[in-house]
């Protein structure tokens, strides 16, 4: 390419990293000011922290919510990747329609739906039911981004494998899978990502005592922001960027695929 | 970092986890609105019950309503606004309450009791209230020549052009047409379509000036200065008051019950049916009922107290603002919402569609 | 999902047991979870949607058995009123032009950012990708709110908008509460769900064919259009998927940053479910708004196939 283009290429794509960025830095920025409302900026202080710390309710939330989104993201990369694979190795008609209906489905007709059947069945409601809930809006991320991985694959890669004497299922435990995990794990990111920032269908399929942190923000909110809500969205963040980053030291294979 | 931080985490955890031991005498799920019980409050019960609280968090009536209407159970206390109660006991939801058990239940004023919502207080008891009214930024107001005692300020284009883009309204069909009919003389629950029609009218002349629909964060707008007249709560701009008072702005924010009249919630403290602690939701109704319990939330984010015996306790501040405190005559000028029919519902949401799309 | 068939099988015809078992295997699990947590709930408000909201909220009793025998309480009249009245209508079409528009900005935004990644040395892929998503973990109001105090009134970018606004002779514009910031807020919410699939295809590209077709004396945007973008397609296909459809039922942005006139079918869904209590037509609202997104996503991808197929 030539360099004006390389340069072009370059300076669009550090546009994109910083338009992400803008918002997050004021995030970060406000959960240390010494200002109640975060408009504006008033002295350092780790108080918010601090009260945070206090705050067992607000911890517990993160907690359910950490917890919730692991939970439905791997069930969703599951069956999400097995979708994708069925979806693309035989002529389906049914599934993909299935697979992308939740997606597009208002969460609130979702949630309150969810919730109906959940009392239908007397199932009570609590961690489980908003798991249950979110793998299933979940799955779509993953089957989406593993489609498409698929769909370009080079099929000679299998057949080769085939041709070695590779029996099916080794074939695809030896070669399909690994080039799927860069799909996989980027679907399973973005099913992460959904859950742990759901709102609408966790408001429904929540428990009584059961909160997470979504549902205890927008309360908030609603009154009036405190920094210790950035500070909150602030710990949660470095934490789930701790966890990813200490799977991936655990688990070097697993991201191994992605680069 | 990381190590430090999965510490701080953990800690947390733990703290909980003793917490939740010590307490032996089970939980008692409270599904109340968001910064409603202020937290000493909060600790000093859960000592007396020597139970934990599980403080669940709605932010309107309409989303604690959806979901007990979907089925939700597990809760043993609700704080819903008198037409929520009213549709709550239509539903036959709620539970009647033993007043045997509510000694504490004489110190409520009786001004706020025998609601139009449920006569004779069957099934709730008042717990805090508060007024929807007129909140301004006085400098800017008194600067720009803008009346503050009436409505016309928030739906006059005469005052509105000097404010063009720094007012907001409540998000609600139900808070801003009250308002609006409220200014054109009529009752906050008149029903008569063609008076709706005027006052969306009304609305619709003044939209262009306003800045947004907005429930969420009139309070930081106002207290950042951002903007300069709004519709809403009297504890809300109570609260946007003392922001802009700590972060030291140059300005004051006040809050007037417009002389029109407007609308007054009261929320109250309810049981519903298959509560699963309703011992300890008697118990806590009891000791939220006590004087100096009631005034901790007053003191704490302004809300107006049905509590008698609480006025002691409460900072005379607040206790003299006739914005939070009503006295007789603008009592008289206040109106607390019906709930409406399912038909009316039906037709005010188009109504609002057409408000908000025009 | 791209819904993209593979190869024809072989031997369909003649399918052995053990393929039907794997045929099962693999879309068994998926199908049975989604059809009890998804399709059965979502059939039962499908049925609401032709009821009678309740008096005190939900609904209605769809039919009830008296000495008479059985009465069934059903109506079209959600469905006729969201075809005939202006409203609604207005609605779908103002949210469908907000996720058009939403999902171009996405690509365009998106795809510089994902070739690079996809472009950058093996070890620095991780990072770089991880970069993207980081931000998303904190929460979402927050960095709408956010958003807010970057639009607002008093920050350097609206001061700086109006002061070049100024020098034209318009008066002051305001960049928060406006059609302008809720496209922004769709885009930034909606850009990475565009960026990770983009690279997820991007990756496997052969570097070896761009080089090839350079060799051949193609330019660099002959290079971008004829062989890039058209393997790029799938990848493109899944982003818009994801950032269409989402975008089409948004509400939290248009109602944070939209102002008076921010106002999309989701808001209204939304309104239909909680301040209405008006669960019938709220279905219905919702099951139309579900069509039109399964329609338009579905006539996307087939347009983008039979322009691939035209080019190959």
């Amino acid at each position: 390419m030539a360099k004006r283009g390389k340069a072009a290429l370059y300076a669009a794509a550090l546009a994109a990293y910083a338009f992400l960025y803008v918002p997050l830095v004021i995030v970060v920025l406000f959960s240390f000011s010494a200002s109640r409302l975060g408009t504006q900026w008033a002295g350092f202080t780790l108080g918010w922290y601090v009260m945070l710390l206090h705050d067992a309710d607000m911890l517990h939330a993160a907690w359910n919510s950490l917890v919730i989104a692991l939970a439905a993201s791997l069930a969703a990369i599951v069956f999400g990747t097995l979708a994708a694979l069925a979806t693309h190795k035989y002529r389906l008609r049914f599934l993909p329609v299935l697979v992308l209906a939740p997606l597009s489905t208002p969460d609130i007709l979702q949630g309150v739906s969810l919730l109906v059947f959940f009392v239908l069945l007397n199932v009570s409601l609590g961690l489980r039911s908003i798991m249950l809930a979110h793998t299933s809006f979940c799955i779509a991320y993953v089957a989406i981004v593993v489609s498409s991985r698929l769909a370009g694959m080079d099929p000679s890669l299998v057949e080769a494998a085939r041709d070695l004497g590779a029996s099916p299922w080794k074939g695809f435990w030896l070669v399909t899978l690994p080039l799927l995990v860069p799909g996989i794990l980027a679907g399973g990111l973005l099913a992460f990502t959904m859950s742990i920032d759901d709102f609408v269908i966790t408001f429904f399929t929540a428990g009584a005592g059961t909160s997470t942190l979504p549902l205890r923000i927008y309360t908030m909110i609603k009154v009036a922001v405190t920094p210790e809500v950035n500070a909150v969205s602030t710990l949660l963040m470095a934490l789930t960027l701790v966890l990813v980053i200490s799977i991936s030291r655990l688990a070097p294979q697993a991201l191994k695929g992605m680069g | 970092m990381a190590r430090r931080l999965a510490m701080v985490v953990a800690a947390g955890l733990v703290a909980f986890l003793v917490a939740g031991l010590v307490r032996a005498n089970g939980v008692l799920h409270l599904y109340n609105w968001n910064n409603y019980i202020a937290p000493q409050t909060l600790a000093r019960f859960e000592t007396v019950c020597r139970c934990r609280v599980a403080y669940d968090t709605y932010g309107s009536n309409e989303e604690l309503l959806a979901r007990l209407a979907a089925g939700a159970t597990g809760y043993d206390i609700l704080v819903p606004t008198g037409n929520a109660v009213q549709s709550l006991i239509r539903a036959g939801r709620l539970l009647p309450l033993d007043k045997r058990k509510l000694p504490n239940l004489a110190n409520i004023d009786p001004t706020y009791l025998n609601g139009f919502y449920d006569p004779g207080n069957v099934y709730s008891v008042p717990y805090a209230y508060t007024i929807t009214l007129l909140g301004y930024n006085v400098e800017k107001m008194r600067e720009l020549g803008i009346p503050t005692d009436t409505w016309a300020a928030l739906f006059d284009p005469r005052y509105l052009k000097r404010l063009r883009g720094r007012v907001t309204v409540l998000d609600d069909p139900r808070e801003l047409l009250a308002a609006a009919l409220k200014y054109l003389g009529y009752s906050a629950n008149d029903t008569d379509p063609s008076h709706w029609q005027r006052a969306a009218e009304v609305i619709i002349n003044a939209k262009p000036y306003w800045a947004a629909f907005n429930n969420t964060s009139y309070i930081r707008l106002m207290a950042s200065g951002d903007v300069w007249l709004a519709q809403g709560y009297s504890n809300d701009f109570f609260q946007a008051g003392r922001e802009a008072e700590r972060a030291g702005e140059p300005f004051t924010i006040a809050f007037n019950v417009p002389k029109e009249g407007a609308v007054l919630a009261v929320d109250n403290m309810v049981v519903p049916k298959g509560a699963p602690r309703p011992d300890l939701a008697y118990q806590f109704i009891d000791f939220m009922l006590e004087g100096r319990n009631a005034s901790e939330l007053t003191n704490l984010i302004g809300s107006g107290n049905p509590n008698r015996a609480a006025l002691p306790f409460i900072r005379p501040a607040i206790a003299a603002n006739r914005a939070i405190f009503p006295d007789h005559a603008v009592l008289g000028r206040l109106e607390e919402l019906h709930e409406l029919d399912r038909g009316q519902r039906r037709f005010l949401n188009r109504l609002w569609l057409e408000i908000k799309l025009h | 999902m791209s819904i993209s068939r593979g190869v024809p099988k072989r031997r369909s015809s003649s399918m052995t047991s053990r393929a039907r078992l794997a045929r099962w295997a693999l879309s068994g699990p998926p199908l049975a979870f989604l059809a009890v947590f998804f399709l059965i709930p979502t059939l039962i408000m499908g049925l609401a949607s032709f009821g009678w909201p309740g008096q005190e909220g939900g609904l209605s009793p769809l039919w009830y058995h008296d000495a008479a025998g059985w009465h069934f309480d059903l109506t079209l009249g959600n469905y006729r009123d969201i075809f005939t009245l202006k409203l609604f209508l207005a609605l779908y079409l103002r949210s469908l032009g907000y996720a058009l528009a939403t999902t171009v900005c996405c690509l365009v935004g998106a795809y510089p950012l994902a070739l690079v990644i996809a472009r950058a040395r093996a070890r620095y892929r991780n990072l770089l990708l991880l970069l993207v998503i980081v931000p998303f973990w904190s929460n979402f109001l927050i960095r709408i709110y956010a958003w807010m105090i970057i639009l607002g009134p008093q920050a350097a970018l609206s001061r700086g908008v109006n002061a070049v606004l100024g020098l034209f002779g318009f008066g002051p514009t305001s960049l928060l509460f406006s059609p302008f910031a809720v496209l922004m807020g769709l885009v930034y919410v909606s850009l990475p769900f565009m960026i990770l699939p983009l690279y997820a295809n991007l990756e496997k590209h052969d570097p070896a064919l761009l080089e090839a077709a350079r060799d051949l004396g193609a330019s660099a945007w002959a290079c971008f259009w004829r062989v890039t973008f058209p393997l790029a397609v799938p990848g493109v296909i899944a982003g818009a998927t994801l950032v269409f459809i989402p975008a089409l039922g948004a509400f939290a942005v248009p109602d944070i940053l939209g102002g008076t006139r921010g106002i999309m079918i989701g808001n209204v869904i939304e309104m239909e479910f909680l301040q209405a209590r008006d669960w019938p037509f709220g279905a219905a609202l919702s099951i139309m708004l579900t069509f039109l997104a399964l329609g338009a996503t579905g006539l996307a991808a087939w347009a983008a196939r039979r322009g691939v197929k035209a080019y190959g």
